[in-house]
């Protein structure tokens, strides 16, 4: 097996609603490689995106809730402008619902993560973006809005945005949950062909049937991953 | 960095920004108007003053400095000092000429005996004289006096054909059934001194008498007053305050009822014309006070105008009459008299000197009143050191009431209140600002509101928190920054046509009512189609808009109706116009405060939007 990339161990993340707590995740453990392709599997409202902004550093376990790291280091070990450096770089998300900004168009949207601080930069992200948009076919749709996209067209816009500060690791979460049974089957080829270029992957999903199509699946049941 | 992109696309695709832009700018403008028309009303006092009074005045009321002579002798050796001339001031009584009949009307008026020539060259005096020609509504009146004075001179010079023309113009009707032979025959047996009589007739159709008496006899007429011919005539008048030789007063332009100021600040002379001062004299009663303070028979003396003047403070011009220096000193007993024995009123035991109220002191152009002012004091200190033979001038450590003051000075108790009021303005609108503020903080309140999904994502490509907070401040500096400027401009645009948005509003104009009303009408029908599609929003938005632009159109009709209204009444702010000038250092300071304030304003939306969970906001569609 390659290199550990990403690691979860024994995560535990409770949300509060009102008085009651609510136990989402309760010792999770997982260990992601490089360059692997990782599918979490689990129902509706099981955790799997819960645990996804764990991974990405978009949120924190609970105090004591265990650890999560990349190549080694502790996230939260991390100082608040390390993490943003860390979502920047380091991951890229995308989302069941794409998630563009709708007042930027398809090449803005794209190239915003090499804008922030920890961003490759306008010029190295308007070539990047303009690059990655010509390859998922939407040259066409560059100065376009993204409410006058289809879903599809939205998705790969959305993954040109994860994919422009060339992240290492890429965290979808359901992105094909919003979309018809072809488009979401060309999302995945594209997928597919980025993980092929060496991206490590982390996909998570309720249907069995994608889950399938990874090199390993999980099974996120009652707050714990198992095989 | 992503903010400025951000900024610019949140405020170019939202409509409510605008109107945050808006509130800023109106703010702006407000605060700018009222700012530059108060500082324009201190500037004017301020250089009034100079125009007035020169730069420094040295005053001793009612009983005079004597040997002035010497003392402007000593301040005009001063390096500080261009000019200095000698005032003599009273109050007194002015019998108008008008109105027509025995009982004339009267008008107080504070009586300045000047030394033209030194006066000009001190205070702004020539420039403001009223008239540089015969209005020509007032010509005819001067040319009907002279044909009334010359009617015999122009009868000998009349023609027979002048004869028969001037018969038919004075015909009362019995030529009527007469031939043209038995007309010329009639006129050839007219005695000699009729056609004076005739022509006295026909004085006031001064436009007949021209066709009659031909060019060139006219010509000679008009020249017997030269004010008709030169242009330099009536400045020259009222520049060494003579008319044809003899001496002539100036009063201010309001002095005289008959000058009429209309509504939209031009004048209007009453009767057509006819109540033209220079055309007329009047007369000068003063109560002179003798060495004891009591009072003395009164002085009366009858002079021509010879113009009018007008120097913008209505106060001044109200009450003001510039009358040759040493009548004023004869008027006053300020004269040189001689001093006679008291038990023998024939022996004159000496000489009393002639006096002056007051020195006027212009400073060379770039020196400050204030270094004018101490040497001035130096001057005078001097002069009164001297020896005099008869009577010395009052010294400035025994005589509290002699006094040496810069124009300022003496106005600080009028001025003073004015800078302090402009102050309190200042402060007073820029609480406006805090409305704009409060503006700012309820529109970027809900944008953050409606943004969070926005910043969720943000965050989730590795925005940190102080960069959102950026992208809020920057979009208030944004808002406030437009808006200062839009508001600069419509200040400017605002107070640079304040004289005709005042005349506007003195004598509001037909068009812009009927453009309103048209402007109301064209909503409403265009309301009227809209209604059919059912929706709400423009129905209702275009029905305020029918109700104000109508209200605004009738509003104004009505308002042309009643007469305007006076909003800079001359006699209430003292100057007769109103200030147009825009006092940019302000301008620019209320500029920066509402930019700097709406970025305060947007820090508390920008805040919260720090503060917003990303996991939470990216949860949900
Ligand atoms: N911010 C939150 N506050 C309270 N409960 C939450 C919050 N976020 C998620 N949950 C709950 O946690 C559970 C897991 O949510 P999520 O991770 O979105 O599940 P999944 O992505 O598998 O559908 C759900 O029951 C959800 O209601
Ligand atoms: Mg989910």
């Amino acid at each position: 097996m390659s290199e550990l990339l990403l690691q979860a161990h024994d995560v535990h993340k409770t949300y509060r609603l009102g008085r009651v707590d609510v136990p989402v995740l309760r010792g999770c453990d997982v260990n992601v490689h490089a360059g692997e392709f990782l599918a979490i599997r689990g129902s509706s409202g099981s955790g799997k995106s819960t645990l996804l902004h764990l991974l990405g550093g978009l949120d924190r376990p609970d105090i004591d809730g265990g650890d999560i790291s990349h190549a080694g280091r502790l996230l939260s070990s991390l100082s608040n402008r390390a993490l943003d450096w860390y979502r920047a770089r380091t991951v890229g998300f995308v989302f069941q619902f794409y998630h563009l900004l709708p007042e930027l168009t398809v090449l803005e949207n794209a190239m915003l993560p090499g804008l922030v601080p920890g961003g490759v930069g306008a010029a190295a992200a308007r070539t990047r973006a303009t690059e990655l948009l010509g390859r998922f076919g939407l040259d066409h749709r560059l100065d376009h809005r993204p409410r006058e996209l289809s879903g599809g067209e939205r998705q790969r816009t959305a993954i040109a945005r994860a994919l422009v500060n060339d992240p290492p690791i890429l965290l979808a979460d359901e992105p094909t949950g919003n979309l018809d049974e072809h488009t979401g089957a060309e999302i995945l080829r594209l997928l597919h062909e980025t993980h092929q270029q060496g991206l490590t992957m982390v996909l998570v999903t309720h249907d069995a049937s994608i889950a399938d199509q990874a090199d390993r699946a999980l099974n996120l049941v009652d707050g714990r991953l198992t095989d | 960095m992503y903010q400025p992109l951000l900024t610019s696309r949140y405020l170019s695709t939202r409509l409510i920004p605008l109107l945050a832009v808006l509130a800023v700018a109106l703010c702006v403008a407000l605060v700018i108007v009222v700012v530059s028309v108060m500082t324009g009303f201190l500037d004017m006092v301020r250089t009034s003053g100079r125009t007035l009074m020169g730069d420094v005045v040295v005053s001793y009321p009612i009983r005079g400095i004597p040997h002035y002579e010497e003392l402007i002798e000593e301040i005009r050796a001063l390096p500080e000092a261009v000019e200095a001339t000698p005032v003599v001031d009273t109050w007194g009584l002015l019998r108008m000429p008008y109105p027509a009949g025995d009982a004339k009307e009267s008008e107080q008026v504070q009586i300045w005996g000047i030394d033209p020539s030194s006066f000009s060259t001190v205070t702004g005096f020539g420039d403001t004289l009223e008239w540089t020609s015969v209005p020509d509504d007032s010509a005819g009146l001067l040319q009907t006096r002279l044909i009334r004075a010359h009617a015999e001179e122009l009868a000998a010079t009349l023609d027979a054909s002048a004869h028969v023309a001037l018969l038919r113009a004075t015909d009362q009707g019995e030529l009527d059934e007469l031939d043209e032979t038995t007309i010329q025959n009639l006129a050839s047996q007219r005695p000699v001194d009729e056609w004076a009589v005739r022509l006295r007739w026909l004085a006031n159709r001064p436009d007949l008498v021209q066709e009659i008496i031909g060019e060139q006899a006219w010509t000679d007429l008009n020249a017997r007053d030269p004010r008709l011919l030169s242009s330099e005539a009536l400045v020259n008048d009222g520049l060494t305050l003579q008319r044809n030789g003899r001496p002539a007063m100036v009063p201010g332009r309001h002095v005289s009822k008959a000058n009429i100021r209309t509504s939209d600040g031009t004048y209007e002379i009453l009767q057509n014309g006819y109540w033209w001062m220079p055309a007329f004299e009047g007369t000068l009663t003063t109560m002179p006070i003798d060495s004891r303070g009591g009072l003395l028979e009164p002085e009366s003396i009858v002079l021509p105008f010879a113009n009018e003047f007008s120097s913008g403070v209505y106060l001044i011009d109200k009450t003001r009459l510039m009358v040759p220096l040493d009548i004023v000193q004869r008027l006053t007993h300020l004269d040189e008299v001689e001093l006679v024995d008291e038990d023998d009123p024939t022996l004159v035991v000496g000489t009393a000197p002639a006096r002056a109220t007051m020195v006027l002191v212009r400073a060379v152009d770039g020196v400050d009143p204030l270094a004018l002012q101490a040497a001035v004091h130096e001057a005078y200190q001097r002069f009164s050191r001297q020896t005099y033979p008869d009577e010395q001038p009052p010294t400035l450590e025994l005589d509290p009431s002699l006094r040496i003051l810069t124009w300022e000075q003496q106005n600080a108790s009028f001025i003073g209140p004015i800078e302090k009021e402009r102050e309190l303005m200042r402060t007073l609108f820029s609480i406006v600002y805090l409305v704009s503020g409060a503006l700012i903080v309820a529109i970027f309140w809900a944008i953050v509101y409606e943004k969070t999904r926005d910043i969720g994502i943000l965050r989730s490509i590795g925005a940190s928190r102080s960069g959102i907070v950026w992208i809020f401040l920057l979009y208030g500096l944004a808002v406030g920054v437009l808006g200062a400027l839009l508001g600069v401009g419509l200040g400017w645009l605002v107070t640079s046509n304040m004289p005709s948005i005042h005349e506007g509003l003195t004598d509001p104009p037909l068009w812009l009512g009927v453009f309103l009303l048209a402007a109301a009408g064209c909503l409403l029908i265009w309301c009227v189609v809209k209604s059919r599609s059912g929706r709400l929003l423009p129905l209702l938005l275009g029905s305020l808009g029918v109700l104000v632009l109508g209200g605004l159109g009738l509003g104004e009709l009505w308002l042309r109706h009643a007469g305007g209204v006076m909003l800079w009444d001359p006699a209430v702010y003292y100057f007769t116009e109103v200030p147009s000038n825009v006092d940019w250092p302000s301008a620019w300071m209320s500029a920066a405060g509402a930019a700097i304030c709406s970025v305060i304003a947007a820090a508390i939306p920008a805040a919260r939007a720090a503060d917003i969970d990303p996991v939470g906001a990216l949860r949900y569609e």
